[in-house]
Protein backbone atom coordinates (compact mmCIF):
# COMPACT_ATOMS: atom_id res chain seq x y z
CA UNK A 1 0.00 0.00 0.00
CA UNK A 2 1.37 3.23 -1.02
CA UNK A 3 1.66 6.62 1.14
CA UNK A 4 -0.93 8.88 0.15
CA UNK A 5 -1.56 12.74 0.99
CA UNK A 6 -3.88 11.23 3.84
CA UNK A 7 -0.45 9.84 6.12
CA UNK A 8 -0.37 13.90 6.86
CA UNK A 9 -0.61 14.02 10.80
CA UNK A 10 0.19 10.33 11.17
CA UNK A 11 2.62 10.44 14.29
CA UNK A 12 5.27 7.73 15.59
CA UNK A 13 6.01 6.66 18.91
CA UNK A 14 9.01 8.28 20.52
CA UNK A 15 12.27 6.46 19.63
CA UNK A 16 13.74 4.96 22.69
CA UNK A 17 16.28 6.59 24.57
CA UNK A 18 19.38 7.85 22.87
CA UNK A 19 22.46 8.68 24.90
CA UNK A 20 24.89 11.14 23.41
CA UNK A 21 28.35 10.14 23.70
CA UNK A 22 32.05 11.90 23.64
CA UNK A 23 32.67 9.00 21.78
CA UNK A 24 29.80 9.32 19.15
CA UNK A 25 30.27 13.28 18.58
CA UNK A 26 34.14 12.65 17.51
CA UNK A 27 33.49 10.20 15.38
CA UNK A 28 30.85 12.08 13.36
CA UNK A 29 33.20 15.45 13.93
CA UNK A 30 35.84 13.63 12.16
CA UNK A 31 33.55 12.34 9.45
CA UNK A 32 32.64 15.43 9.08
CA UNK A 33 36.91 16.57 8.65
CA UNK A 34 36.36 18.51 11.99
CA UNK A 35 40.01 19.29 13.50
CA UNK A 36 40.47 16.73 16.34
CA UNK A 37 40.86 19.62 18.62
CA UNK A 38 37.61 21.01 18.14
CA UNK A 39 35.89 18.78 20.02
CA UNK A 40 37.97 19.98 23.45
CA UNK A 41 37.50 23.17 22.83
CA UNK A 42 33.57 23.21 22.22
CA UNK A 43 32.81 19.97 23.60
CA UNK A 44 29.42 19.90 22.35
CA UNK A 45 27.75 18.04 19.33
CA UNK A 46 28.41 18.99 15.72
CA UNK A 47 25.43 20.94 14.59
CA UNK A 48 23.86 18.01 12.43
CA UNK A 49 24.63 15.49 14.97
CA UNK A 50 20.80 15.84 15.52
CA UNK A 51 20.31 13.99 11.97
CA UNK A 52 21.93 11.13 14.19
CA UNK A 53 19.45 11.14 16.90
CA UNK A 54 16.79 11.63 14.28
CA UNK A 55 18.14 8.73 12.56
CA UNK A 56 15.92 5.68 14.19
CA UNK A 57 12.71 7.69 13.85
CA UNK A 58 13.37 8.45 10.33
CA UNK A 59 14.13 4.68 9.91
CA UNK A 60 10.26 4.06 11.52
CA UNK A 61 9.20 6.14 8.43
CA UNK A 62 10.89 4.60 5.78
CA UNK A 63 9.99 0.67 7.10
CA UNK A 64 6.73 1.19 7.73
CA UNK A 65 5.15 -1.05 5.76
CA UNK A 66 2.17 0.99 5.61
CA UNK A 67 3.70 3.46 3.61
CA UNK A 68 5.81 1.15 1.00
CA UNK A 69 8.74 3.07 0.98
CA UNK A 70 12.22 1.77 -0.32
CA UNK A 71 15.27 3.23 1.33
CA UNK A 72 17.66 3.18 -1.93
CA UNK A 73 14.69 5.38 -3.99
CA UNK A 74 14.84 7.99 -1.34
CA UNK A 75 16.79 11.18 -1.49
CA UNK A 76 17.03 14.08 0.92
CA UNK A 77 15.26 17.10 -0.37
CA UNK A 78 16.09 20.06 2.12
CA UNK A 79 16.38 20.14 6.17
CA UNK A 80 16.45 22.42 8.86
CA UNK A 81 17.09 21.87 12.36
CA UNK A 82 16.20 24.90 15.29
CA UNK A 83 18.06 24.30 18.05
CA UNK A 84 16.95 24.84 21.74
CA UNK A 85 20.02 23.89 23.56
CA UNK A 86 23.07 21.92 22.12
CA UNK A 87 23.67 18.06 22.14
CA UNK A 88 26.50 17.38 24.60
CA UNK A 89 27.56 13.97 26.21
CA UNK A 90 25.88 12.58 28.59
CA UNK A 91 21.88 14.12 27.08
CA UNK A 92 19.69 11.17 27.20
CA UNK A 93 17.14 12.31 23.80
CA UNK A 94 14.02 10.86 22.59
CA UNK A 95 12.65 11.77 18.62
CA UNK A 96 9.17 11.65 18.03
CA UNK A 97 8.43 12.27 13.90
CA UNK A 98 5.46 13.21 12.33
CA UNK A 99 4.55 13.64 8.66
CA UNK A 100 3.88 17.41 7.69
CA UNK A 101 2.40 16.91 4.30
CA UNK A 102 2.87 14.00 1.51
CA UNK A 103 2.80 15.30 -1.86
CA UNK A 104 2.47 12.77 -4.67
CA UNK A 105 3.76 13.31 -8.76
CA UNK A 106 2.99 10.13 -10.58
CA UNK A 107 6.11 8.09 -9.29
CA UNK A 108 7.49 11.03 -7.17
CA UNK A 109 6.10 11.38 -3.83
CA UNK A 110 7.42 14.15 -1.35
CA UNK A 111 7.10 13.55 2.16
CA UNK A 112 7.54 16.38 4.58
CA UNK A 113 8.04 14.90 8.18
CA UNK A 114 9.46 16.79 11.14
CA UNK A 115 11.00 14.84 14.10
CA UNK A 116 10.83 16.96 18.29
CA UNK A 117 13.79 15.91 20.16
CA UNK A 118 13.41 16.19 23.86
CA UNK A 119 15.38 15.56 27.19
CA UNK A 120 14.85 12.89 30.00
CA UNK A 121 13.56 16.06 31.89
CA UNK A 122 10.97 16.47 28.87
CA UNK A 123 12.49 19.91 27.31
CA UNK A 124 12.65 20.46 24.23
CA UNK A 125 16.36 19.84 22.50
CA UNK A 126 15.90 20.72 18.80
CA UNK A 127 13.41 20.14 15.76
CA UNK A 128 14.43 18.65 12.54
CA UNK A 129 12.35 19.80 9.78
CA UNK A 130 12.82 17.33 6.44
CA UNK A 131 11.67 16.52 2.73
CA UNK A 132 12.19 13.29 1.20
CA UNK A 133 11.67 12.20 -1.86
CA UNK A 134 10.76 9.29 -2.98
CA UNK A 135 10.79 7.62 -6.17
CA UNK A 136 8.39 4.45 -6.29
CA UNK A 137 9.19 1.98 -9.03
CA UNK A 138 7.51 1.53 -12.15
CA UNK A 139 7.07 -1.81 -13.14
CA UNK A 140 8.89 -1.96 -16.60
CA UNK B 1 29.69 36.10 19.50
CA UNK B 2 29.45 39.38 21.14
CA UNK B 3 33.00 39.72 21.67
CA UNK B 4 33.62 39.44 17.97
CA UNK B 5 33.06 42.33 15.81
CA UNK B 6 30.77 41.40 13.30
CA UNK B 7 28.80 42.77 10.33
CA UNK B 8 26.18 42.53 7.20
CA UNK B 9 28.30 41.97 4.10
CA UNK B 10 31.58 40.16 6.41
CA UNK B 11 32.51 37.20 4.47
CA UNK B 12 34.38 34.46 6.45
CA UNK B 13 37.14 32.41 5.13
CA UNK B 14 36.47 29.90 2.47
CA UNK B 15 36.35 26.54 3.54
CA UNK B 16 37.63 23.75 0.81
CA UNK B 17 36.59 20.47 1.67
CA UNK B 18 37.40 17.05 -0.41
CA UNK B 19 34.77 13.96 -0.40
CA UNK B 20 36.34 10.93 -1.37
CA UNK B 21 34.42 7.63 -1.36
CA UNK B 22 36.11 7.04 1.66
CA UNK B 23 34.78 9.99 2.84
CA UNK B 24 31.11 8.05 2.27
CA UNK B 25 32.24 5.03 4.03
CA UNK B 26 32.93 7.05 7.34
CA UNK B 27 30.03 8.99 7.27
CA UNK B 28 27.96 6.37 6.82
CA UNK B 29 28.92 4.00 9.53
CA UNK B 30 29.38 7.44 12.21
CA UNK B 31 25.53 8.49 10.57
CA UNK B 32 24.24 5.04 10.44
CA UNK B 33 22.88 6.57 7.16
CA UNK B 34 22.81 3.20 5.16
CA UNK B 35 21.06 3.92 1.92
CA UNK B 36 23.17 2.18 -0.96
CA UNK B 37 23.09 5.56 -3.33
CA UNK B 38 25.84 6.64 -1.06
CA UNK B 39 28.32 3.78 -1.56
CA UNK B 40 26.99 1.69 -4.62
CA UNK B 41 27.26 2.94 -8.53
CA UNK B 42 24.16 0.18 -9.22
CA UNK B 43 21.91 2.18 -6.32
CA UNK B 44 22.84 4.80 -8.00
CA UNK B 45 21.96 4.43 -11.40
CA UNK B 46 18.64 2.79 -10.89
CA UNK B 47 17.81 5.81 -9.13
CA UNK B 48 18.92 8.06 -12.11
CA UNK B 49 21.62 9.33 -10.62
CA UNK B 50 24.64 10.11 -12.12
CA UNK B 51 26.95 8.16 -9.82
CA UNK B 52 26.99 7.96 -6.03
CA UNK B 53 26.42 10.72 -4.83
CA UNK B 54 27.56 12.12 -1.05
CA UNK B 55 24.71 12.13 1.90
CA UNK B 56 23.33 15.13 1.70
CA UNK B 57 23.87 15.35 5.54
CA UNK B 58 27.27 14.58 4.99
CA UNK B 59 26.99 17.85 2.66
CA UNK B 60 25.04 20.03 5.56
CA UNK B 61 27.70 18.72 8.14
CA UNK B 62 30.53 20.00 5.94
CA UNK B 63 29.47 22.96 5.25
CA UNK B 64 28.98 24.45 8.35
CA UNK B 65 32.16 24.11 9.29
CA UNK B 66 32.87 27.39 7.63
CA UNK B 67 31.23 29.15 10.50
CA UNK B 68 31.84 26.80 13.09
CA UNK B 69 35.41 26.86 12.89
CA UNK B 70 35.03 30.28 13.66
CA UNK B 71 32.05 30.43 15.98
CA UNK B 72 31.73 26.88 17.58
CA UNK B 73 28.54 25.09 17.82
CA UNK B 74 27.58 25.79 21.31
CA UNK B 75 25.19 28.98 20.21
CA UNK B 76 23.90 28.01 17.31
CA UNK B 77 19.77 29.31 17.07
CA UNK B 78 18.96 27.19 13.35
CA UNK B 79 21.33 25.85 10.67
CA UNK B 80 18.89 24.48 6.80
CA UNK B 81 19.92 23.75 3.55
CA UNK B 82 18.04 22.61 0.57
CA UNK B 83 19.98 19.88 -1.48
CA UNK B 84 19.76 21.51 -5.13
CA UNK B 85 22.29 19.47 -6.85
CA UNK B 86 23.85 16.15 -6.24
CA UNK B 87 27.47 15.92 -5.12
CA UNK B 88 28.75 13.26 -7.52
CA UNK B 89 31.47 11.12 -5.80
CA UNK B 90 33.60 9.42 -8.32
CA UNK B 91 35.88 6.15 -7.70
CA UNK B 92 38.87 7.68 -9.38
CA UNK B 93 41.06 8.58 -5.73
CA UNK B 94 40.27 12.01 -6.61
CA UNK B 95 36.26 12.52 -5.78
CA UNK B 96 34.59 15.61 -5.16
CA UNK B 97 35.75 19.36 -3.62
CA UNK B 98 33.59 21.28 -2.11
CA UNK B 99 34.06 24.87 -1.37
CA UNK B 100 31.91 26.87 0.82
CA UNK B 101 31.69 30.92 2.02
CA UNK B 102 29.85 32.15 4.41
CA UNK B 103 28.83 35.36 4.31
CA UNK B 104 26.58 38.04 6.70
CA UNK B 105 23.39 38.86 5.46
CA UNK B 106 21.54 39.64 8.58
CA UNK B 107 22.16 40.68 12.23
CA UNK B 108 18.98 40.24 14.31
CA UNK B 109 17.12 39.98 18.03
CA UNK B 110 17.62 36.39 16.95
CA UNK B 111 21.35 36.45 16.27
CA UNK B 112 23.95 37.00 13.23
CA UNK B 113 22.53 34.86 9.96
CA UNK B 114 25.03 33.77 7.95
CA UNK B 115 24.45 32.69 4.05
CA UNK B 116 26.43 29.63 2.48
CA UNK B 117 27.68 29.74 -0.79
CA UNK B 118 28.16 25.74 -1.60
CA UNK B 119 29.98 25.14 -4.88
CA UNK B 120 31.30 21.66 -6.11
CA UNK B 121 33.13 22.33 -9.71
CA UNK B 122 31.76 25.59 -9.75
CA UNK B 123 28.22 24.49 -9.09
CA UNK B 124 25.72 24.97 -6.50
CA UNK B 125 25.14 22.35 -4.50
CA UNK B 126 23.16 23.93 -1.52
CA UNK B 127 20.45 25.95 -1.46
CA UNK B 128 19.05 28.70 1.39
CA UNK B 129 21.63 27.90 2.75
CA UNK B 130 21.60 29.45 6.65
CA UNK B 131 22.69 29.58 9.72
CA UNK B 132 21.62 31.34 12.80
CA UNK B 133 24.21 32.06 15.45
CA UNK B 134 23.18 33.62 18.95
CA UNK B 135 24.39 35.75 20.81
CA UNK B 136 24.98 33.35 23.39
CA UNK B 137 24.28 33.48 27.49
CA UNK B 138 24.88 37.57 28.77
Amino acid sequence: MPITPDHAGKTYAPTAPYEVTRVKIVELAAALGERAAYDVLFPVAPPTFGAVVASPAWDALFTDPELGLQLSRIVHADQQFRYHSPLQPGDVVTATLRIDKVRVRGAVEIISTSVEVHDEADDHVLTATSTFVHTRKVPA
Amino acid sequence: MTEQHVEVGMTLPTLTARITRETLVRYAGASGDLNPIHYSDHAAAALGLPGVVAHGMLTMGTAVRAVTEWFGSAELVSYGVRFTRPVVVPDDGVGAELEVTATITAIGDEGVTFTLDATCAGEKVLGAAKVVVGAGEP
